[in-house]
């Protein structure tokens, strides 16, 4: 009996998410070398799996949904001496945030600066900011990209902002946090 | 009945322009009112539009070619041999051809015969030496800004230019500038791959019409130069790679360039 074949990936819809996930990954790892490994790694996941992507659904969602796991499964691995399991239980962010904003462009200081504070957020936050307001995904969007339910995404991005707002404010991160106004 | 009052989420929603319209006019009206708010808006707003403009370059930036190779799947993934996924791109650029390669092989017999001016070439060899060599600017205006520079370059030589898209070919567009030509100012745009390989891309208007001259391909001071006019135009590719190589990506330019004239009717 012939084996069943899954249908492969569809090329120009695979080829044109890289760059967006190539940026995901450097927000989610800080490092542009540790990100085209997560790329790739996320690209052989993908290939493995297609048999869950539903044809005709958005691809570029499925992708990031992967590479959220691979990272989330690799810091497990990596933590697991330190038995922090989950990113949810993640820290600061990583020390080593190594992505420069491009250098010798018409780069305002504040950019350097805000990537560099992005940098410094807990990891999930980070990544609830960007895919809300670098990929504009939808918070529903994103909720089910993450597997987490829409409200945490609702308080990731609000303790992301209020982060960023004390970190230019050169206040400590969170003396910042809005009040629910009456 | 008095709306429910404003809640972070409802604000972050605004700022995102992810809230409901029916929601909207309860944040303004408390943004309108309370200047603390106001000034949170205006944070989340800026530092979402900073945020864009920091990192929507990185999405120009050429795509490595294990990245490529993952992307074809298991089986088809070779990270050492480029020939493989730059199958379908060949064939994009064939089809693009279609009906232009028969001029094409007339071009290359032609072009063995032909006495074409070395000035272009030396003059974009020795500007591609210049610029491409400067790390950190190489061009003027960047590719993030390509509308731009398009409009810029176009006024500045008094007929429409474009970058082509050479992706397809592992070469991201870096940007742009005006350099000085012999008669008429001259386009330059900039291409670099992943392994930091830089092309340029000259174009200029002929000062005088000397009909056409297919490729010409010239070495200039350890420079390839792949030359030709069309068009009224002179086209110079340049780039320290092998001639083949440069010869493919000289088709890819061509072709785009054949197309859109085709798209424009000429």
């Amino acid at each position: 009996m012939p084996a069943i074949v899954d249908p492969p990936l569809p090329q120009p819809d695979l080829l044109a998410a890289i760059p967006r996930l190539r940026r995901y990954a450097r927000v989610l790892t800080g490092d542009i070398n540790r990100a085209d490994d997560l790329v790739q790694d996320t690209l052989a996941r993908a290939w493995e799996k297609r048999r869950l992507w539903a044809a005709g659904s958005d691809l570029r969602a499925w992708l990031f949904t992967i590479m959220h796991n691979v990272f989330v499964n690799q810091r497990a691995l990596a933590r697991r001496d330190q038995q922090q399991l989950s990113l949810d239980d993640g820290g600061e962010g990583d020390a080593a945030w190594q992505i420069p904003v491009r250098a010798g462009q018409y780069t305002r200081v504040e950019l350097t600066e805000l990537v560099q504070h992005v940098g410094r957020l807990p990891a999930d936050q980070r990544e609830v900011l960007l895919l809300a307001a670098v990929e504009e995904m939808k918070y529903e969007e994103i909720a089910v990209a993450l597997a987490i339910p829409i409200g945490t995404v609702m308080s990731r991005l609000s303790r992301a902002r209020a982060k960023l707002r004390g970190a230019f404010a050169d206040a400590p991160a969170g003396s910042a946090a809005l009040k629910v106004v009456k | 009945m008095n709306p429910l009052p404003v809640t972070d989420a409802d604000l972050n929603a605004y700022a995102d322009g992810q809230l409901d319209a029916s929601r909207r006019s309860v944040v303004e009206d408390a943004l309108a009112r309370d200047p603390a708010l106001a000034a949170w808006m205006a944070d989340a707003r800026r530092h979402n539009a900073d945020l864009r403009d920091a990192l929507d370059p990185w999405l120009a930036e050429p795509i490595p070619e294990r990245l490529l190779a993952a992307a074809a799947g298991p089986g088809v993934a070779a990270p050492r041999s480029p020939r493989r996924w730059l199958a379908p791109v060949v064939a994009v650029a064939a089809s693009l051809l279609v009906g232009l390669a028969a001029g094409w092989y007339v071009r290359d017999a032609d072009l063995e015969r032909a006495g074409t001016p070395t000035t272009f070439t030396r003059q974009a060899a020795l500007t591609h030496a210049l610029y491409a060599s400067d790390a950190n600017r190489p061009v003027e205006v960047w590719a993030p800004e390509e509308k731009r520079l398009v409009t810029w370059l176009s006024k500045r030589l008094g007929f429409a230019v474009s970058a082509p898209d050479l992706n397809s070919t592992g070469f991201a567009l870096v940007g742009g500038r005006l350099v000085a030509g012999h008669q008429n100012p001259t386009a330059m745009f900039m291409y670099e791959n992943a392994d930091k390989q830089r092309l340029s891309l000259q174009v200029r208007k002929q000062s005088v019409d000397g009909g056409e001259v297919a490729f010409r391909y010239a070495v200039e001071n350890g420079v390839g130069v792949y030359y030709w006019i069309e068009d009224n135009c002179s086209y110079a590719l340049s780039g320290n790679l092998d001639r083949a190589q440069l010869l493919a990506v000289g088709r890819v330019v061509y072709g785009q360039l054949a197309a859109l004239e085709a798209a424009q009717g000429k």
